[in-house]
């Protein structure tokens, strides 16, 4: 079950959390038990992932997210509004985002 | 675009190594925070007092070993193994624990347990560590603390294993097998597998002492296994020797590979990882301090350590016609214990070969092929 995101808030990675770049791929360590199933899981995002969390700096909203990438590619706004979303929604689902507003 | 933003794996399951493969590149550095120990085991490599005012003095500092976790990190590292000694001897262990976990590495702690507190497992429980992997001596008073001993360790160790166990960390438990609980090691691999999920090993290689200490690599030497010992125990673990047989057309190797080539190290020593000293010395792997292949961090740095030192190493080269007319071309090689570190421990020299080394080999070669082994 996904877990319900507001488009009009900014979030930003939790404290929980360390994002590594190593060989330019971006690694998630959680610093925490909840986030992976197991004690040694790692996560890593897909470019799309990537181009979203990259915005996720607790002050930019998603909506305003999804208008800096849709200036940014050139994909319909409709499906980067999607992406965004559905990233978010998994990010909060594991823990890994909190709004910034409740932090 | 895609559906699946997110995607997780376990740390030898990661993609990422598939496109490194190939490179040389650090994932993971053991770190032994001190020598000392509460405990004196007779087998022990490494074991100072743990009042050695001097080995505390020598001990790197927390302030040297973020500065390490540091340019670890920098470096691409992903794990790091805290070992000792007994690393919870030291008081800053939990600081130390976790800047190095808040810097985005995974991290593996040994220990024998008996230091184990409450406090240890809230700190795993909120900052949960990779694994926490226990030395387990013996299963009885008499012969755990035959060979710790100290009077009291395994009421110690019977206390902090039970408090780990309770916690459900992910943990594993290993034995070393020697002469002072050998009539035990039956007994001590039910007590691992019914204790840890999935997870025991015993090691009957005892290392020679890093320092050299004579009197203690002679208690060694006396709790060293004799090879048809060796043999009986792992045709014992029904797991292991099946093993050990289904995988003997690569153990057993008669056209060995590099024949030749007079290179010492075809092992990974250096290749992702490194080991690091409670005084600061930096080695390629851990069994390994021949003063040619150690660089002293407090002189030097990380980056100079695992960019200019070790291919330096890995570059070495053996002219002993001893070891090139011998270990370098022995099919056996797999099924011994010999290495350029091990074979130091012993000799002093990284090229020589080890009596003892070879008749545990042969004496392993013998037990695969009269098991019917298709080698």
């Amino acid at each position: 079950m996904k877990s319900k995101v507001n488009f009009d808030a900014a979030y930003i990675p939790s404290e929980d959390l360390v994002c590594r770049e190593i060989e330019g791929e971006l690694i998630i360590v959680p610093l925490v038990a909840g986030m992976g199933d197991i004690e040694d899981e790692l996560f890593t995002l897909n470019e799309t992932g990537r181009a979203v969390w990259a915005k996720l700096d607790g002050k930019k909203s998603l909506k305003a997210v999804t208008e800096e990438l849709s200036a940014e590619y050139e994909a319909p706004p409709d499906e980067i509004k999607r992406d965004v979303i559905g990233l978010a929604e998994e990010l909060l689902k594991r823990k890994m985002i909190v709004e910034a507003s409740k932090k | 675009m895609s559906e699946s933003y997110i995607s997780s794996a376990a740390l030898h399951d990661l993609p990422l190594w598939k496109k490194m493969r190939g490179k040389r590149a650090l994932i993971s550095f053991d770190l032994e925070i001190t020598a000392r120990c509460n405990n004196n085991c007779r087998h022990c490599y490494i074991n100072l007092p743990a009042g050695d005012r001097e080995a505390k003095e020598k001990e790197l500092s927390l302030e040297d070993i973020q500065e390490i976790g540091n340019e670890a990190v920098a470096l691409g590292a992903v794990w790091c193994l805290i070992t000792g000694g007994e690393p919870l001897l030291r008081e800053d262990f939990p600081d130390i624990y976790l800047y190095l976990k808040k810097k985005g590495l995974l991290i593996s702690v040994f220990t024998n347990a008996t230091l184990v507190t409450e406090e240890h497992i809230k700190l795993f429980m909120e900052y949960p560590p990779r694994d926490i992997e226990v030395s387990v001596y013996g299963v009885s008073k008499k012969s755990y603390e035959s060979v710790t001993r100290r009077a009291g360790s395994f009421a110690a160790f019977c206390r902090g294993l039970d408090l780990l166990i309770r916690s459900g960390l992910n943990m594993r438990l290993k034995a070393m097998a020697l002469r002072s609980n050998l009539h035990e090691q039956p007994a001590i691999a039910r007590f691992c597998r019914e204790r840890t999920k999935d997870y025991f090993r015993f090691d009957p290689l005892l290392h020679l002492r890093y320092d050299g200490d004579p009197s203690r690599n002679a208690e060694i030497k006396a709790e060293r296994l004799s090879p048809e010992e060796i043999v009986a125990l792992e045709q014992s673990d029904p797991e292991r020797f099946q093993t050990l047989k289904k995988g003997c057309d690569k153990l057993i190797v008669p056209q060995f590979s590099h024949i030749s080539c007079n290179h010492l190290f075809h092992c990974g020593a250096g290749s992702e990882s490194f080991s690091l000293s409670y005084d600061g010395l930096f080695r390629p792997c851990s069994s390994l301090w021949h003063p040619d292949c150690v660089y002293d961090l407090k002189q030097g740095t990380l980056t100079d350590a695992w960019q200019g030192f070790i291919p330096r190493v890995r570059a070495m080269q053996s002219e002993r016609e001893e070891f090139l007319k011998a270990c370098r071309v022995c099919p056996l090689i797999n099924l011994c214990m010999w290495c350029p570190a091990n074979t130091s421990l012993e000799t002093g020299e990284l090229d020589a070969p080890v009596i003892y080394f070879c008749q545990v080999a042969h004496a392993r070669a013998e037990a695969l092929k009269a098991a019917g082994a298709p080698c």
